[in-house]
């Protein structure tokens, strides 16, 4: 009962809130959902699976590219598909990425992922004839999705599909399969778990979700250069689905919420934007190790009896030690 | 492209390749005593140069500030070791990895605010003129950059090999529980390696920094610092070094057969294939797990 309330009280906030709050609000907003969704995607691969990527802003421009050229060449396609194409075309990169990255782990998997990332920009800089190269693609609205209320509405649907469905999929047993990836392959491998399998699955569904994310994206901001998507990009990614909590759907909204919102609240501080930026990273980690998702945990457990505790999260490097094991003598 | 033209490219290849070496080093230091990678030590190498060229314009001589620089560095690593990471010494990785990025975002912006973000040219120690060996003619500031990173990596490696503190370092870097319960304090070999590799990172950025203008941007070298150090074999010291020569030449050679187009593209992707063909690195060993 108390659920099925809170759900209809998110629904008539998502509803109300375009024509309440001013328009730079709902583009924030707006901002805020494209880049949870891409989050998700990034934390089923990193959270839920372990494997880092330092590359994700390549997949966000494949997909945002994607869609702002069908938009072009195909005024008349209705936006579900554009949208459906963008996270294809960008699952079939993540299928290419993500095969060839099973032998790779930790730092390693990391760096390949980073090199991917500066692959695609350079990519997109020589395609000019296609993409514009470093002058940068204007996009036109699609079809019936011209002003910022009816984006806004646009992105809170997909919003909403693809939060319910990664919901779901971390229940299943592809996301049982992922979770036990993440503790240890090895052990994964011996219960039967078909590692290379799921790990190129989990690189697929992260890329489709990013790509989907990134056709939003084009949408919402209206125009895309390649500089828009460096190495940084994806490391803002990283820090939402980190800060948020790993391996927590909810968690990635409300990390993607508080770094968007803290970079454009920041923006009026100007040199001084990534001194304070960098510090509050510092201190959520330092006063809320495992992000704010498991500190909400805590939480409630204070509250609550019970209740499951999130399993420690394997080291980045892969090499079956712990971060914290040793506590070093005084 | 005569022989000697590419000789030349080779051995600026070799002197920016040191360059990256040292920062593989000194990421390789931190992670093998720590393992912690710190993606602050680039803007440690920038805060670091930039003390040396505030020292130098007040009028010290070159050798003093060095020594000062050097100082400074080293006091940087520690107090970051002291009042940051060690209190998230029980957090996992990736606290760990968020709390490094969030200090060179820290650095960077701080330099920016007391040195500016404008470029600044440095005083260089090498003459300008090139020298000739054989038929091959090189510049000056290559063969000093290869000769004073070879003394400090002979240094490193007296250092870790036959010293005490080098025994500790090896030792915490095999295993933290054996080494505390042989008596070794893992917390100060924790403060010696921040401490030692900042000093790497400083001679790196003291020396590179005649090369390419000094400017709160040099820290961006930790991406090429962490290729280099992931090309070798992460945690591997030899590892770091190979790979850091290769990505240096590789990027030095590569505009010259190459069209512009893909030129930039060229290490990474020469990266992604050396990866795929020795998933740990040039020289880095598959670790063997246990459940």
């Amino acid at each position: 009962m108390r659920r099925a309330g809170l759900v209809g009280l998110v629904a008539l906030v998502t509803i109300v809130w375009p024509f309440v709050v001013p328009p730079y609000v709902v583009f924030l907003t707006t901002l805020i959902l494209v880049n949870g969704i891409v989050a998700i995607g990034l934390n089923l691969l990193t959270g839920y699976t372990n494997q880092l990527s330092f590359g994700h802003a390549g997949f966000v421009a494949i997909g945002a590219y994607t869609g702002a050229l069908v938009t072009i060449h195909a005024p008349d396609m209705p936006v579900p598909f554009t949208l459906l194409l963008a996270g294809l075309v960008t699952a079939l990169v993540g299928l290419a990425l993500g095969i060839p990255c099973l032998r790779l782990e930790g730092l390693y998997l990391a760096m390949a992922t980073l090199a991917f990332g500066v692959v695609v920009l350079e990519a997109i800089l020589n395609l000019d004839w296609l993409t514009r190269g470093a002058d940068g693609l204007r996009v036109p609205p699609p079809s019936l999705v011209t002003s910022g209320i009816a984006r806004y509405f646009l992105v809170a649907a997909v919003t909403v599909v693809m939060v319910a469905a990664a919901m779901s999929l971390v229940r299943t047993r592809t996301g049982r399969a992922f979770l036990a990836i993440r503790e240890s392959e090895i052990a994964a491998q011996a219960s039967g778990v078909d590692v290379a399998r799921y790990k190129t699955v989990a690189f697929v569904v992260s890329a489709f979700y990013t790509g989907v994310g990134g056709g939003l994206f084009a949408f919402v901001v209206g125009f895309l250069s390649p500089d828009g998507f460096d190495v940084f990009v994806s490391v803002d990614y990283l820090v939402m689905v980190i800060v948020g909590g790993l391996a927590s759907v909810p968690g990635s909204l409300v990390g993607a919420a508080v770094v968007t919102l803290l970079n454009d609240w920041l923006a009026r501080f100007q040199n001084y934007r990534p001194l304070i930026f960098g510090a509050v990273l510092v201190a959520v980690m330092l006063f809320m190790p495992g992000g704010i998702a498991s500190a909400a945990a805590g939480f409630n457990r204070l509250n609550r009896h019970g209740g499951l505790r999130a399993p420690p999260t394997p080291p980045i490097d892969g090499s079956g030690r712990p971060g914290g094991a040793v506590t070093p003598l005084e | 492209m005569t022989a000697s033209a590419v000789a030349h490219v080779v051995v600026s290849g070799l002197a920016t390749g040191s360059i990256y070496a040292l920062v593989a080093l000194s990421l390789v230091i931190v992670y093998n005593a720590t393992r912690t990678v710190n993606f602050a030590q680039g803007e440690m190498f920038m805060v670091s140069t930039f003390v040396a060229w505030s020292v130098a314009r007040a009028g010290a001589p070159l050798g003093v500030a060095i020594v000062v620089t050097l100082v400074c560095a080293a006091a940087l690593g520690f107090v970051i070791e002291r009042l940051v990471i060690r209190h998230a010494i029980a957090a996992t990785h990736w606290d760990v990895l968020i709390i490094t990025l969030g200090l060179s975002l820290v650095l960077k912006a701080g330099a920016g605010i007391v040195w500016t973000n404008d470029e600044f040219p440095f005083p260089s120690y090498f003459g300008d003129r090139p020298m000739a060996i054989g038929a091959v003619r090189v510049a000056p500031v290559s063969l000093g950059i290869v000769g004073a990173s070879m003394v400090l990596m002979a240094v490193l490696y007296a250092l870790l090999r036959f010293t005490r503190l080098g025994r500790a370092m090896r030792a915490v870097a095999q295993n933290q529980t054996a080494a505390s319960l042989m008596g070794i304090s893992v917390p100060r070999v924790f403060s010696a390696a921040w401490m030692l590799a900042a000093v790497v990172g400083a001679v790196a950025g003291v020396l590179i920094a005649p090369v390419v203008f000094l400017s709160t941007k040099m820290g961006l070298i930790v991406i090429n610092g962490f290729i280099a150090a992931v090309l070798g074999g992460f945690g591997s010291m030899l590892g770091a070094i190979l790979g850091g020569m290769l990505l240096g030449v590789l990027e030095n050679l590569a505009p010259l057969y190459l069209p512009t187009s893909i030129r930039y593209s060229v290490p990474f992707l020469v990266l992604i294939a050396i990866l795929l063909l020795r998933p740990s690195g040039l020289v880095g060993r598959v670790e063997r797990r246990k459940v």
